[in-house]
């Protein structure tokens, strides 16, 4: 149950860090190109009116999320799409579902060893009016 | 396509939960209760405030680490132990006003909660909506193996 929970959480964490991720036009730009195929680091920059690092950092966000992998050969990095995470983050309606999901099933937990210690009842009458 | 202020979208999540409707009712409005399964994990922490009648407001505070998740409402309807209705804002609604309604239903094996979350942002948050149109061409372009 425990690990449920966490699973369900690792996979919220994730969803922000793909919401996050494309959130910004760079990015999203950049994804547009690697949807065309593999493309190396410094081609990619070339297509950019920002520095070289500037969109290495956009990179680094996008391979966070998941979005993109990189190979190194020799000394060139290629860059490649790997767009399951967007395909996850696009049925949007997961995120809430899951939110609420994990919930119920803390619901449950709760109220079942509530029951199973039945020393709990105490609690009703305290309710704070803040 | 949805301009800010559309209905939005509909979410429905259905659970029975093997304990009275009375009880199940009641820890939704227990802020001693709230605290305990309106959390994200059992290593983490969250605090509740209600003001438990139509008009009153509750806030709850999920702690994750050094991350704080404020959600808070105001109580729409309360007809123990059947219904509850309450709006919904986090950083998750991107800020703006959902709305809850719970139903709770007497089953042989307890109680069944349907619950109802209406007027989610449509589409995505409001701020990643743009980016949302452009991210969705790109997936109708793409192959569709997955990978």
């Amino acid at each position: 149950m425990v690990e449920r929970l966490s699973s369900n959480r690792a996979r919220t964490r994730r969803l922000d860090r793909v919401y996050g991720a494309i959130a910004d036009p760079t990015r999203r730009a950049i994804l547009s190109i690697l949807a065309g195929g593999e493309v190396n680091v410094g081609t990619l920059a070339g297509r950019f009116p920002i520095s070289f690092n500037g969109v290495s950092k956009h990179v680094k966000v996008l391979e966070q999320a998941g979005l993109v992998r990189r190979r190194i050969r020799g000394r060139e990095h290629w860059l490649k799409l790997r767009p399951t995470p967007l395909r996850d983050a696009s049925r949007w309606l997961e995120h809430y579902r899951e939110f609420w999901d994990t919930r119920l099933e803390a619901l449950e937990d709760f109220l079942v060893n509530e029951s199973n210690t039945g020393q709990r009842r105490g609690d009703r009458g305290r309710r704070s009016s803040k | 396509m949805n301009a800010a202020g559309d209905p939005g979208e509909t979410l429905v999540v259905r659970r029975v939960i093997p304990a009275p409707r009375e009880r199940v009712f009641r820890a939704w409005l227990d802020p001693a209760s709230l605290s305990q399964w309106m959390r994200p994990g059992r290593a983490t922490d969250a605090t509740a405030e209600v003001d438990a009648r139509v008009g009153g407001r509750f806030r709850i505070v999920m702690i994750e680490g050094p991350k704080k998740y404020e959600h808070t409402g105001e109580y729409l309807a309360i007809e123990p132990p059947k219904r509850l209705e309450f709006t919904w804002i986090s950083q998750a609604t991107d800020h703006r006003p959902t709305v809850v309604t719970i139903e709770f239903l007497e089953r042989d094996r307890g109680t069944e909660l349907v619950l109802t979350h209406r007027r989610l942002p449509a589409k995505q948050l409001e701020s990643h909506r743009r980016g949302w149109t452009d991210i969705l061409q790109l997936l109708e372009q793409l192959p569709g193996a997955p990978g």
